[in-house]
């Protein structure tokens, strides 16, 4: 949905960053307003997951150059956890396990953390439990899955579940998904992308990070961009992913290749 | 962003480090055949435990202190140690009105209330200052059960028979060295006595606190259940911060008899040293049970985040048949800490089961070495054993050692030892700080989750305090 | 030529082995690395005349394609032979040098069992390995007193090595065997050692194998049948990064004694450890696993496994299994484990519901327990009959 008035939520300028001195994203330009769904496209090694890690704030990415400021807040002066707390969410393409801590608590610490950011009040165990009883209708979860450690022995489609769920929990401002298609065959796709769509609305914004055209069959895009050589090659609607859907990424190579930067 | 972190995390100061100002009796530094009488003089004791004292000092004197622990510290001078310190109350009050407001204030300030008033509802305390116990409570309500919770040398004079028949009976005063030292400067600790068929009705605890600097701490625990008893016994233990190093040399033993059940549960929180090594107490401490009877069980729960040394292996001697012996361990090390710890499982009955689960955490440039035995004799067919020794490394200048030994005698018996070396990492510390939990709350919840085997074994008032305390010690460490 | 070389510098390593083994005196229990050994037989070797006579080999034929040296404790064991190319005898100023570095590099200073090798051994072996090398086969026998022999082998970069060493023992016998093995960057060596007595010779082994980053080292050992057997392989990367496999399998019966002490040393980052130690335990015998595993602090990202599998197989049999691990990295991944049991009473009876007996069952169990390591001997070991050897010495 998208609106000119909406508000902008997302402002990314000119933004560098390398992993190991290693620099990956060159010059990413890209706004996000609220109502909107954008798909972020391109080939492995494209620096689409990089462009993740870097906006949730992985300590192993170094920012090199350029801003990026959310609802007008430097993002970078912010730890992972604020940011968290302040509504930007990732969900990861591999969500890590973590023995021994019950999924159940961290989801009511997390959630917690965030609503005392909103300025709402904390959630005890018990009424935290209802809370997360109906939210994981949203993703169709199995409700012994909060009995577990988080993630501990999760299959990739539990797991991509976990992740929705969440992002259900946390009603992040900005949602970045980052390859939530992978690995998942076409019934766990459905409800996952189920999900996304139940809990986009008019005051939230939704960055898919894909490889395929697949989730966009599910979820629907308004803007669609071109990730390559570490920097949004071009931007269109969903039609361009139908583009790249029939020919490939072929025309990548030759396009970068004609701006010189292959 | 991780620099700030783990390490500063885990050096938080020591709240039990204060001195309470108290005058006490106290004897000459030094040990001698002479200081070994004048203890017992002073306590007025019977001659077998006269006896049994010299008999073990005796002995002590031809060992040699021993030194095949992973640990390194200065050679301890046994003669520069007061082996009796009292606070001067005479004989025990009748009353806690009579006790000396300034221990009372002591304890308070431990978070362990003595008073009628203040007092934990469901625990009966025992508390110990130095060398000596100085109140007891709900003896009275206890008492109407038949259980006997009373300080050593109360027992001594009231129930001669009992400990006459039990005192080294599991560990004897020739076991080791530190066990010979503590046989024979013993100067108090608990009983307990559960007598046949009965449940006691409220966790017992008993509370050390080393108050003196240079005084060496000995005091011993036994504990009987007798057939189909069960107790649940909780110990705790904290000392001021000196710079000078002071011995505590427990020894505890525990008797079980046919279908009864004992669960023993340490948190120890001895003073640790500063973030150089310097002082701390040194904790060489004697733990053992004795499964005596058929399908008896002991249940050792640890939490051990204090001293600057420890050398301690709770151990199960699984006689009766069918009998159950279980070791859970938490041992957490920082700085300079040095921990040498684990059990030994010695199956002699048939069919006895032994459970260990061990989580043993390194930070700063400490030590922590788990070390066990599992024995199967040649007559526990259908023993079984199941291991679980797991570490968790927190920067790269700690030590985790893991020497589990296992000798089995027995074809029809099987036994299991597994073990892991993990660390936290900056993967999961990201995964949570993205959902919006905190770094140290962070690091807090994995290092929990890492020992939540262990904590469900802690009764439950104490479990939350475990955590906490957890939490506490490592806030700086990890980054 | 290697007879009289190896005489030349043997002499003065004999001469200190002597003086050292007078210094330290015969183990004793009170020392943590012999608490459990059986020291009257230990003793009895240490008492052993020195074989003088060459031992009739009762070797197969050789396979072809392989190429077989005898150490027969009297006879050169290059004469004759035709060394394949990429096979070279050391030069004796190389040997100077490289002889007890390995040791050295190992950590292997003031044990006995290495003193008792220097004051004994009697023939030397040192070869050097370029590039790609048929099969060798190194073929010890011992029949009558003690054979003593040591090898030095280096492994040049890149080079590959597939080696077997067989060991047999008839009779009052012993073999004190030190192998010392410099593996260079990129080496590969397979390393199969066959270890079958009769129950009354004895065997010590000490194998210190050095490996340069890149290199892979990968020892099979299959130990059956001696009255006191240890064998000892400690592996150091010197710089990490290398790749090690320790798999094992000692088979005793009757009254026999077997141990194996294995250490790992990695000193260096993203080293590898793959190790399997299994011991089968009959009659009255003893087997011991003492498996050492040293990961120092700049051995970040090392990936160590070490598992210890015993079977207990009489109720006057007994099993003693020691992992010591010793971390002080925070990256790294090391995991072990242990077991103790008899066959598993399962998979017995799935056997029997299949209408396989009692004791066939038995066979077949045991007969898969062993052959998950056998399997992994240098494939001309086959000519050797393995598992049958293994086997018979089961035949209780």
């Amino acid at each position: 949905m998208i609106r000119p008035d909406a508000e902008l939520l997302l402002d990314i300028t000119d933004l560098h960053a390398s992993v190991e001195d290693q620099p990956i994203l060159k010059g990413v330009n890209l706004q996000v307003r609220s109502g909107e769904i954008h798909a972020v496209m391109g080939r492995n090694g494209s620096g689409k997951s990089t462009l993740s890690k870097v906006l949730a704030g992985h300590p192993a990415y170094r920012v090199t150059s350029g801003t990026v400021l959310y609802r007008g807040v430097n993002l970078f002066e912010l730890e992972a956890e604020e940011r968290a707390r302040l509504g930007v969410f990732l969900g990861f393409q591999y969500p890590v396990e973590i023995p021994g801590v019950s999924n159940l608590e961290f989801l009511r610490v997390a959630t917690n953390a965030r609503r005392l950011k909103r300025n709402l009040e904390e959630l005890d165990t018990f009424d935290f439990e209802d809370h997360v009883q109906e939210r994981l209708k949203v993703v169709q979860m199995d409700p012994a899955f909060l009995e577990r450690s988080v993630n501990e022995g999760f299959s990739g489609g539990e797991k991509k579940r976990n992740e929705i769920l969440q992002m259900a929990l946390l009603e992040p401002v900005v949602a970045i998904l980052d390859e939530t298609d992978s690995g998942l065959d076409i019934d766990a796709l459905r409800i996952v992308a189920g999900g996304v769509n139940q809990l986009a609305n008019a005051d939230n914004a939704t960055l898919l990070i894909t490889h395929y055209q697949r989730l966009l069959d599910e979820i629907t895009p308004d803007y669609v961009h071109v990730m390559a050589s570490g920097r949004i090659l071009r931007t269109g609607g969903r039609e361009l992913a139908l583009e790249l859907e029939q020919t490939g990424y072929d025309w990548v190579d030759k396009e970068l290749a004609a701006q010189g930067v292959a | 962003m991780t620099s700030t972190s783990t390490r500063d995390l885990v050096s938080q100061p020591y709240k039990y480090g204060f001195v309470t100002d108290i005058e006490t009796d106290k004897i000459e530094k030094g040990l001698s055949e002479e200081v070994v009488r004048l203890i017992s003089s002073k306590k007025d004791e019977p001659e077998f435990l006269l006896n049994f004292r010299l008999k073990a000092f005796r002995h002590w004197l031809t060992l040699e202190e021993p030194d095949w622990a992973a640990l390194g510290y200065e050679a301890i001078d046994y003669q520069n140690i007061i082996y009796y310190a009292a606070p001067k109350q005479q004989a025990k009050k009748a009353s806690l009105d009579e006790v000396d407001p300034k221990l009372l204030e002591t304890f308070e300030k431990l978070g362990i209330p003595l008073s009628e008033q203040k007092r934990l509802s469901n625990v009966a305390v025992d508390a110990v200052f130095d060398s000596v116990s100085i109140a007891t409570t709900y003896r009275e309500k206890l008492a109407e059960h038949g259980v006997v919770f009373c300080s050593f040398t109360e027992a001594v004079k009231d129930h001669p028979e009992l400990i006459e028949r039990y005192l080294g009976s599991v560990v004897s005063s020739n076991d080791n060295y530190f066990a010979a030292l503590n046989s024979a400067v013993f100067s108090d600790g608990s009983f307990v006595f559960i007598p046949k068929g009965v449940e006691c009705p409220m966790e017992l605890s008993t509370y050390f606190r080393i108050n003196s600097g240079d005084t060496g701490q000995f005091e011993r625990t036994l504990i009987v259940a007798e057939e189909g008893a069960s107790v649940s016994y909780l110990e705790g233990c904290t000392a001021p911060m000196f710079d000078t190093n002071q011995l505590h040399a427990a020894v505890v033993e525990l008797v079980v008899l046919d279908d009864a059940s004992i669960k023993y549960s340490t948190v120890q929180n001895w003073y640790a040293g500063d973030e150089n090594g310097v002082g701390g107490i040194y904790n060489f401490v004697t733990k053992r049970g004795q499964c005596r009877g058929a399908r008896s069980r002991i249940s050792w729960t640890q939490v051990e985040t204090g001293s600057a040394i420890t050398w301690k292996y709770p151990s199960c001697v699984l006689q009766g048949a069918d009998s159950v012996g279980e070791f859970y361990s938490v041992a957490l090390t920082n700085n300079c800490q040095q921990a040498d710890t684990g059990t030994k499982m010695i199956h002699i009955g048939p069919r006895t089961r032994s459970t260990i689960v061990s989580k043993g955490i390194s930070a700063g440039r400490s030590s922590n070495s788990y070390r066990g035995l599992v024995q199967i004799g040649p007559k526990a067919k259908g023993a079984r054993n199941y291991s679980q020794c797991d570490s968790m490394l927190i920067g790269d200048q700690a030590a985790a050692n893991t020497y589990p030994y296992i000798r089995s005698q027995q074809p029809q018996a099987a036994i299991e030892h597994e073990a892991s070396t993990c660390r936290i990492s900056e993967d999961q510390l990201f995964y949570l700080q993205s959902r919006g939990i905190g770094f140290e709350e962070a690091v807090s919840m994995m290092v929990s989750g890492f020992c939540r085997d262990v904590f469900n074994q802690l009764p439950m008032e104490f479990a939350a305090e475990a955590d906490k305390l957890l939490a506490l010690k490592l806030e700086g460490s990890v980054g | 030529m290697a007879v009289s070389t190896s005489e030349h510098v043997l002499a003065p390593v004999q001469q200190r082995g002597q003086v050292a083994l007078s210094r330290l005196g015969l183990p004793t229990r009170k020392d943590e690395a012999w608490r459990l050994t059986n020291l009257s037989r230990l003793e009895a070797v240490a008492r052993m005349p020195i074989s003088n006579v060459a031992t009739a080999s009762d070797a197969p034929p050789r396979m072809d394609g392989v190429v077989r040296l005898v150490l027969d404790g009297v006879n050169d064991p290059l004469e004759g032979v035709t060394l394949p190319e990429g096979l070279t005898p050391l030069e004796p100023k190389e040997l100077e040098l490289a002889l007890g570095h390995s040791l050295d590099r190992c950590g292997w200073s003031d044990d006995w069992l290495i003193e008792f090798n220097h004051a004994s051994a009697h023939q030397l072996l040192a070869l050097r390995v370029r590039g790609t090398v048929p099969p060798l086969e190194l073929v010890v026998a011992a029949a009558s007193g003690l054979i003593a022999t040591r090898v030095l082998l280096v492994v040049e970069e890149k080079a590959q090595l597939e080696l077997l060493q067989v060991f047999s023992g008839r009779g009052e016998a012993a073999h004190s065997h030190l192998l010392e093995v410099h593996l260079g960057q990129e080496a590969q060596m397979n390393h199969g050692v066959l270890a079958c007595a009769d129950g009354l010779a004895s065997l010590f082994a000490q194998l210190a194998v050095e490996q340069e980053p890149r290199s892979a080292y990968s020892l099979t050992s299959v130990v059956q049948g001696w009255s006191l057997g240890r064998i000892e392989p400690r592996v150091v990367q010197v710089d990490g990064q290398a790749s090690t496999t320790l798999k094992g399998l000692a088979v005793a019966d009757v009254e026999q004694q077997l141990a194996v002490h294995t250490s790992m040393c990695f000193e260096g980052p993203d080293g590898e450890l793959d190790q399997l130690q299994k011991c089968l335990a009959a009659g009255r015998s003893h087997t011991i696993f003492n498996g050492a595993i040293n990961v120092p602090r700049k051995a970040q990202r090392t990936n160590a496994a070490q598992l210890s599998r015993n079977l207990l197989l009489s109720d006057r049999a007994r099993v003693d299994t020691k992992p010591e691990l010793e971390i002080v990295a925070d990256d790294v991944r090391c995991a072990h484990g242990a077991t103790v049991s008899q066959l598993q009473e399962d998979e017995l009876f799935y056997l029997r519901s299949r209408g396989i007996g009692a004791s066939d069952a038995a066979v077949l169990l045991l007969r898969g327990a062993c052959q998950e390591v056998v399997d992994l001997l240098p494939t001309h070991a086959t000519a050797w009959r393995p598992l049958e050897r293994v086997l018979e010495g089961l035949a209780s």
